[in-house]
């Protein structure tokens, strides 16, 4: 595990416990940060409070780094929409399927009660932090159930593919989301929030990838046009990512 | 409300920590206020509770100025008079009101941005005072403090606008002169951020955790009721402003019943569908 290995490097060089730290804020609105850096006053202070802490600074520019990291930190209110659109996708699809197939019952329900709680997480991680959700809400709501619905009725293949391509863009996203919050943390220390963050996309994103084995074992390949299909719904996804980063 | 204590505190520990530094070296922070002036726009993606908040919409030197010159604001208004004075109180030129970029604008927005960070202390007090000491001083006021824990979200929002009405009442003479500026084309981005923030902090203190759609509407009907319940008091003359807190409360009423009703609506066409689809499900359709 790469992203472990990372995690130990940054233990060992802060070398102690994390305390509060005014940086670690900044590097989510980096304006402040410079006026930080800037001001003596500032510095000598913080020197004095905390001596051994290492004062390493980014190899780029700030507005280098958040050009470059904006669009991979995580953005709770998008993770919130995403957990949404599969909440309702799972929700969409389990009448028709069930229906047809009885037997994947459990396994809708297992994923959808997964799903939810999901859900309920990053909703009160939105609420704790006061973040507002994302404006275009009631459109992913729409389309994900219109996705689910419509890939449900296409038969228990194309259901099973459609997991297959949100999870895997989903898995992704997580994925760099965890890798920019670790890259993050070398050379600072952060708080118990932001630890506890990582751990939370740790265990997302683990469920959502046994989500993906789930689709594989039920011949998510075997849908008719599976490259349409999944390229649709990837390329959807990656628009709707897009969209509610910005939105 | 654990939570909300800390905030609390932190905010206090922040206000703390401003004054110290503006004792220490005005020189050094008279300067920088020239450049943080971006600052005070700059956006807070997230809440945290781990870090101190970012540095507040005025330096010290500007707020030095401005808390001065606000003890002048109730007779001399949001003028550049209050400003010199409050300048020359604080022991600076009464040149030195050219670190206040915006003039009276800047009296303004200090108003609103004191105002609104003196809300989380305030509702701490009135929502989490222990129930044996309100017992004890037997005053209206306290004993409704007890039984804040009790408050639905709606009724503590309604509490908190009121208290935030309530701290125009020193300068609510000259408020129409205040709004006057800040419907000015230029001012209106800046004066409407500022209640998008108050609306925000408002139902943040109440606790309220919606985080769907909802979420934009409570708030933007809230900034609504609250500025025309603002206009509202400029012109009351009603003891202790008993007509604007009738006012607010039938306006918010009025929001309360509207969005029961469009839920009420929701629920009819969300159950009908349901039905409806089942129904057809039942009867063998593949859908």
């Amino acid at each position: 595990m790469l992203s472990s290995k990372s995690l130990m490097r940054s233990l060992r060089q802060s070398g102690q416990l994390p305390v509060h730290d005014f940086l670690a804020p900044a590097l989510f609105a980096p304006e402040p940060a410079l006026h930080l850096h800037d001001d003596p006053e500032e510095q000598r202070i913080s020197r004095r409070s905390e001596p051994r802490r290492p004062r390493r600074r980014r190899p780029e520019t700030e507005a280098e780094a958040s050009d470059q990291g904006a669009a991979r930190l995580p953005v709770l209110s998008l993770n919130q929409a995403g957990e949404l659109a599969a909440t309702l996708i799972y929700t969409a699809q389990k009448p028709p399927l069930v229906n047809a197939h009885p037997h994947l019952r459990p396994l809708m329900s297992h994923m959808y009660e997964q799903e939810a709680g999901h859900l309920r997480t990053f909703n009160s991680l939105l609420a704790k932090h006061r973040v507002r959700p994302t404006a275009l809400y009631p459109v992913w709501s729409v389309l994900a159930s219109g996705l689910g619905w419509g890939t449900a009725v296409l038969g228990r293949e194309a259901a099973m593919a459609c997991t297959e391509a949100v999870e895997t863009e989903i898995g992704t996203h997580y994925n760099s989301q965890i890798r920019s919050l670790l890259e993050m943390f070398e050379g600072y220390e952060v708080g118990p929030e932001l630890r506890d963050l990582v751990g939370t996309l740790r265990r997302i994103r683990d469920e959502e990838l046994e989500h993906l084995d789930h689709a594989l074992e039920n011949d998510a390949k075997e849908a008719k046009p599976y490259w349409l299909l999944t390229s649709v719904i990837k390329a959807g996804c990656r628009g709707a990512i897009w969209a509610s980063e910005r939105v | 409300m654990a939570p909300m204590r800390a905030f609390a505190t932190r905010l206090a520990s922040a206000a703390a920590s401003t004054t110290t530094k503006s004792s220490r070296s005005p020189l050094i922070t008279t300067t920088a206020c020239l450049r943080s002036n971006s600052s005070s726009s700059s956006r807070r993606a997230y809440h945290s509770y781990d870090h101190p908040p970012p540095p507040g919409a005025f330096n010290s030197a500007e707020r030095q100025i401005l808390s001065a010159a606000y003890r002048h604001v109730p007779e001399h208004g949001f003028t550049h008079k209050a400003l010199s004075l409050g300048a020359r109180d604080a022991g600076y030129l009464d040149i030195s009101t050219n670190v206040v970029p915006e003039g009276p604008f800047s009296l303004i927005k200090y108003h609103l941005v004191s105002k609104r960070e003196a809300l989380a202390p305030r509702s701490a007090e009135i929502f989490n005072a222990p129930v044996a000491a309100a017992a004890d001083r037997a005053t209206p006021d306290t004993a409704a403090g007890a039984r804040g824990q009790l408050l639905t979200v709606p009724e503590r929002v309604e509490r908190l606008t009121w208290e935030r009405l309530l701290a125009n009442q020193d300068v609510i003479h000259r408020w129409q002169e205040a709004l006057a500026v800040m419907a000015q084309p230029s001012r209106v981005p800046a004066s409407l951020h500022e209640l998008a923030l108050l609306s925000d902090e408002i139902h943040h203190l109440a606790g309220d955790l919606a985080v769907d759609p909802s979420w934009y509407t409570k708030r933007a009907s809230l900034s609504t009721i609250y500025a025309s319940s603002e206009l509202f008091m400029t012109n009351d003359r009603s003891a202790g402003f008993g007509d604007t807190r009738a006012f607010l409360r039938r306006r918010l009423d009025e929001t309360g019943s509207l969005a029961g009703a469009l839920g009420s609506i929701g629920q009819w066409v969300g159950f009908t569908a349901s039905a409806g689809l089942n129904v057809l499900r039942s009867k063998g359709a593949r859908i």
